[in-house]
């Protein structure tokens, strides 16, 4: 709290079930990406690059995994006294019963006693799934200059797109928030909310208390909070984040967030030193690339043995490519193994997954990207 | 929980590695790209249940300290773990009175205090994996004062000359250390590997500390060999010693191979290091990397042959690195052919196209330098 009294919720209860047999026994934000890393690395350590010391992460959907990986708040350095990150998953308190959290904006109500404790002056609220670098200290700079009531993160998406999302209306000269529209079919403008808010703690706390007995609110930030301070005329400012984000809800958008990182001066840069991104540590051996290997274009982590060919192509720790095996156009999650002969094409292999010999998983014209989650089996 | 505490010794004077230890210690050399030699003691150590550990320093402690930290990276016990790094006043290179007896001395206090039975001492320039727990349950099994571990090797004619030798009897009995002239091509390699109590060990040091102020731990067990009950035991396994810069390089090389690399590594013995967050390697269009040790972070776009890599160096388009044993964070530029050679930290090859060593005499190029 000492550095800039912000305090940052990250929702993190969404289950991704369009991710099918990844998120089966994960929740969203565990789901690992980029080669070593899982997408809630990318939120935490921008809290942690942008000096926020206390994180709360809201968990529900199988949490087991996310709770004790979340837990050991030292990967993102954020453990100094009185900093930490603390998994919130819905509780029994002595004044109401246990129940799941109903809505974004819910989920924060319930835990309006932790974020008491600590009396922040601002509250940041997050998404868990999201992939992107950003520096949540300028934000806030913005909501104080703007002397706001919100503040919403933005990104322009193109036109043809904004349909999908939720898009913020706003005075072009002060970039004050008009309007909200929750997926438009006539969107007037392309600025696309990225759940990324900036709220001030005091107000946004009677707010929650109101909504939490309104039996008519759906208890959602985007449907409930955001239009009822429009309604009630708050200063709502969008903050336009410029640079690489990704929502990754299906096997396809994961996959190509994935091979996004492939290109040469790719804008999610995750080399650069000053805003690194933080996850779990392992001991696994540097990559050993064998005799015969032949590597073209790929995104390879430590513990990776290759011999074959790895083309267009990102592995995850401890991933092994066999001799005369070819993996292309293809990602690779940790551990999983391509026996000898064995060729995957446009492909997501699972965790631990292994390809049999010679097997054939893929193929190049595919139009969806095959996602394999079951050992295939191949010549004995 | 062991009944033991650690000690990692500083190499002693008769290590000498050229070019690399004018930076650092050995313990804190870089080790097959992503680990420092020290992290084999520790980890042995740490995967041994020993959880309290003296490290010893001597000149250049920086590197060192930075890297050891808390020591919470080697999976020690945050509470009742410690690992301390401990310093000698006497810390030059070469100066007769920089001995380990000396640095025993001047933190006496530290090693009295500490309420374990026995002491496991290993060397920071060995590089090796061996379980601790063992040694010293067969060690207080065999009523022994002291047991020494040692590593049979067949091509001591070329190879550990700088090391010392164990010259046993058939009951495993340690009769006398002597150095290895390079006459004979089998011999015990001493491993610098010893446990004993540690009230012995306490002891020895005084008595050595008394007797000469040039005295090593090694001369006063020497010494005492026919007075105390020293035996030997047999280390099996990789081993490799970095006493001089070819070994240094060598027992890189021998590495690349996965076959010995899984004489050394074993999933259920890790090696812990220090993490550096580095992001995955990313091999561009036009990158061709064959029988090599890549870590995290690289930028590859060159050719790399046989070689080891370090964390977040860079290979430009055209560039060839053949046979090399690279550091972190170094460049190689476009067109740049480098062979033979160990790398060091920082070091940019870029202007110098052609810069090749003898096979039999690899070069070095120093930390921080622009070729």
């Amino acid at each position: 709290m000492k550095q800039n009294n912000m305090l940052a919720m990250i929702l993190a209860g969404g289950r991704g079930s369009r991710l099918h047999d990844l998120t089966k026994k994960v929740a969203k934000p565990a789901v690992s990406y980029g080669g070593k890393y899982r997408i809630i690395d990318f939120p935490l350590s921008n809290c942690a690059n942008s000096g926020i010391d206390v994180v709360g992460v809201l968990t529900q959907y199988e949490s087991i995994l996310l709770n004790s990986y979340v837990a050991a708040g030292r990967r993102w350095g954020l453990d100094a006294k009185d900093s930490g990150v603390y998994v919130l998953p819905p509780r029994e308190k002595s004044d109401a019963n246990l129940d799941v959290y109903r809505g974004t904006a819910d989920a924060i109500s319930q835990n309006i006693d932790f974020i008491d404790t600590y009396s922040p002056e601002y509250l940041l609220v997050l998404s868990g799934d999201h992939i992107y670098k950003m520096n949540y200290a300028k934000m806030l700079a913005y909501h104080k200059e703007c002397n706001a009531d919100a503040t919403i993160a933005v990104i322009e998406v193109p036109m043809k797109e904004a349909s999908r999302f939720g898009i913020m209306n706003t005075d072009e000269s002060t970039g004050r928030i008009v309007e909200f529209e929750e997926k438009p079919e006539h969107p007037k403008s392309n600025l696309a909310s990225m759940g990324i808010y900036i709220f001030n703690w005091k107000q946004l706390r009677k707010m929650l208390t109101a909504d939490m007995k309104n039996p008519d609110s759906s208890h959602d930030f985007g449907k409930d909070i955001i239009p009822t301070m429009l309604n009630n005329g708050g200063n709502l400012y969008a903050y336009k984040f410029k640079g690489y984000w990704k929502d990754v809800g299906t096997i396809d958008s994961l996959w190509e967030a994935n091979m996004d990182l492939l290109d040469k001066n790719n804008e999610l840069d995750l080399n650069d030193s000053t805003w690194k991104i933080y996850t779990e540590d392992v001991t696994a051996l540097p990559q050993y690339v064998g005799a015969a290997a032949v590597i073209d274009r790929a995104f390879i982590t430590q513990g990776c043995v290759i011999d074959g060919e790895v083309k267009n192509s990102v592995l995850f720790t401890g991933s092994k490519v066999a001799p005369g095996a070819k993996v292309i156009d293809s990602v690779l999650m940790p551990g999983a193994e391509v026996a000898e002969g064995a060729v995957v094409t446009r492909a997501l292999v699972a965790d631990g997954i292994k390809i049999g010999k010679n097997a054939v998983v893929g193929s190049a014209g595919s139009e969806n990207i095959e996602l394999v989650a079951k050992r295939v089996k191949g010549d004995e | 929980m062991s009944k033991a505490f650690g000690i990692i010794n500083f190499a002693g004077n008769h290590i000498r590695v050229d070019g690399l230890q004018s930076f650092r210690p050995v313990g804190a050399f870089s080790f097959l790209g992503r680990y420092r030699t020290i992290d084999f003691p520790i980890s042995n150590m740490s995967n041994s249940g020993i959880d309290y550990i003296q490290v010893y320093v001597r000149q250049k402690p920086r590197s060192l300290t930075e890297h050891l930290g808390t020591g919470r990276h080697y999976n020690i016990n945050s509470k009742r773990g410690n690992l301390q790094i401990l310093y000698a006043e006497h810390n030059q290179i070469g100066d007769v009175y920089s001995t380990d007896i000396a640095a025993y001395m001047e933190n006496m206090d530290c090693i009295e205090d500490i309420a374990f039975p026995y002491v496991v001492i290993a060397p920071s320039y060995m590089i090796y994996t061996a379980d601790y727990s063992e040694f010293l349950k067969d060690h207080i099994e065999s009523g022994a004062d002291i047991t020494m571990m040692y590593h049979s090797v067949d091509n001591a004619k070329e190879a550990f000359l700088n090391c010392n030798t164990l010259n046993i009897n058939k009951q495993k009995g340690v009769l006398s250390i002597e150095p290895n002239h390079g006459n004979a091509k089998n011999r015990n390699i001493f491993m610098d590997t010893y446990v004993m109590s540690k009230e012995l060990f306490i002891d020895l040091v005084k008595k050595a500390h008394k007797m000469s102020s040039m005295y090593t731990f090694f001369d006063i067990i020497n010494e005492e060999c026919t007075e105390l009950d020293i035996r030997a035991m047999s280390h099996r396994g990789y081993f490799a010693a970095i006493a001089d810069f070819n070994s240094y390089y060598q027992a890189n090389m021998d590495l690349i191979d996965l076959k010995h690399a899984s004489d050394l590594f074993d999933d259920k013995w890790p090696i812990y290091t220090r993490t550096n967050d580095s992001c995955p390697t990313q091999y561009f269009e036009g990158s061709k990397v064959t029988s090599s040790v890549i870590s995290n972070g690289c930028l590859i776009e060159g050719t790399v042959e046989n070689s080891i890599l370090g964390r977040g160096c860079t290979i430009k388009p055209g560039a060839v690195v053949r046979n090399c044993v690279v550091s972190a964070d170094v460049t190689i530029g476009r067109g740049v052919h480098a062979e033979n050679l160990v790398i060091d930290k920082h070091a940019r090859l870029v202007r110098g196209k052609r810069v090749i060593a003898a096979p039999e005499k690899p070069g070095y190029i120093k930390r921080g330098d622009a070729l």
